[in-house]
């Protein structure tokens, strides 16, 4: 009895998570589609026996033959119309998405996930997506959860990069002190320090989803800010057309998670983070997703990494199989005459 | 003339407190210990 993940996109992202499920799990079969015919033509035959091309699932309407039963949307933008037809016929979604509106408008498909005994999973990527199981993590650290401080560095694909650059010149919202704030995108700098080798990078507010995903699994907290790294040239050109067509794929990325809370009647700020490819990063959480969501692991309805009802330390521990390495910053005894 | 004056007398004595501060001030000390580890999983989760 084999298992039919259908993967929409095949770029930096897709075509990783086609071989992750492929190589974690024998039972899986895979099938991927893109606009780009020449990038399937070119994957399908690298990914072995157990994959395929189809052509059909594209456009708004998911022409579901009762096979599938994960689609995972990794293609640009919006996800939100394949993601509906795919609920309605009762597979579950996982969505990469990282674009503020696209994620508003998954969120929204909460009842239509339920009402068809499906699972959507909305922003498994990196940020949204590791971030939130990040902090769940750091959440079980301490007795009582604040705040949740995000900062990210790098792109995945091009689609990536041109989301980085329309959320450096969009409005950044925040989750402050229960309530909604806007700033405007680029602005907030804040020298954020991450994994070796990327050490510090300055960061600022950004039009991200994290501040809107994450309220929703940790209703406790108060706080939620996202930043992502960015040059002076990316602020200057935020709001400009992108000047110069986006790399095929990013160098070095990061993820790093900052949880304030308090234990033991003390205030004490937990940091964890990743330093990866930020399209490998996404594709091993898009991956685990689908994964869970085979082996029946997913609430029905709206999933969002980083809900205490997943099994989030398992999530962690498939990803470290994965090969992504985490990393906790350990408190420094610093003396200082200052 | 007198602007010129003051302007480098002003000059000279940034430059004297500067190297005082330089020559005499502590500064902070670097970190010594700590670092990023690998974060601990529980995997009996």
């Amino acid at each position: 009895m084999t298992d039919l993940i259908r993967i929409i996109g095949v770029g930096a992202v897709g075509a990783r998570v086609a071989r992750i499920v492929l190589a974690a799990e024998q039972s899986v079969e895979v099938e991927v589609d893109d606009v780009r015919a020449d990038l399937v033509t070119s994957l399908v035959p690298s990914l072995g026996a157990r994959a395929a091309a189809v052509r059909q699932h594209l456009g708004t309407r998911h022409d579901d033959d009762g096979r599938a039963r994960v689609l995972v949307l990794a293609q640009p933008r919006p996800h939100v119309a394949l993601a509906t037809a795919a609920l309605e016929a009762g597979v579950t979604v996982v969505s990469v998405c990282d674009d503020l509106d696209d994620v508003r408008d998954l969120m929204a498909l909460d009842r239509v996930a339920r009402r068809n005994s499906a699972s959507l999973v909305v922003g498994a990527a990196m940020s949204p997506g590791l971030s939130g199981l990040i902090a769940r993590h750091l959440a079980g650290r301490v007795d009582r959860l604040d705040e949740i401080h995000v900062a990210v560095h790098g792109t995945g694909g091009p689609e990536c990069a041109m989301q980085h650059h329309r959320a450096l010149g969009g409005t950044a919202l925040g989750w402050h002190d229960r309530s909604w704030m806007e700033r405007p995108a680029g602005s907030g700098r804040e020298l954020a320090w991450f994994p070796e080798p990327l050490g510090a990078k300055d960061c600022y507010r950004a039009e991200m989803a994290d501040p809107v995903l994450l309220p929703r699994a940790f209703p406790e907290v108060g706080r939620v800010i996202a930043r992502m790294s960015a040059t002076r040239r990316d602020r200057l050109t935020a709001r400009l057309p992108m000047l110069t067509p986006p790399h095929p794929e990013g160098g070095l990325g990061g993820l790093r998670v900052e949880a304030r809370g308090e234990r033991n009647g003390e205030r004490v700020a937990l940091v964890a983070g990743v330093a990866e490819r930020t399209a490998i990063a996404a594709a091993q959480v898009a991956g685990v997703f689908a994964l869970a969501a085979i082996q029946g692991e997913l609430p029905e309805g709206l999933v969002i990494p980083g809900d205490a009802q997943l099994p989030n330390e398992l999530l962690l521990d498939r990803l470290t199989a994965f090969g992504l390495s985490l990393r906790e910053f350990v408190g420094t005894d610093a003396h200082t005459s200052w | 003339m007198k602007l010129l004056r003051r302007a480098l007398m002003a000059l000279s004595m940034a430059g004297v407190i500067a190297g005082a501060l330089r020559v005499r001030g502590k500064g902070g000390i670097p970190p010594r210990n700590g670092g990023w580890r690998e974060l601990p999983v529980d995997r009996s989760a």
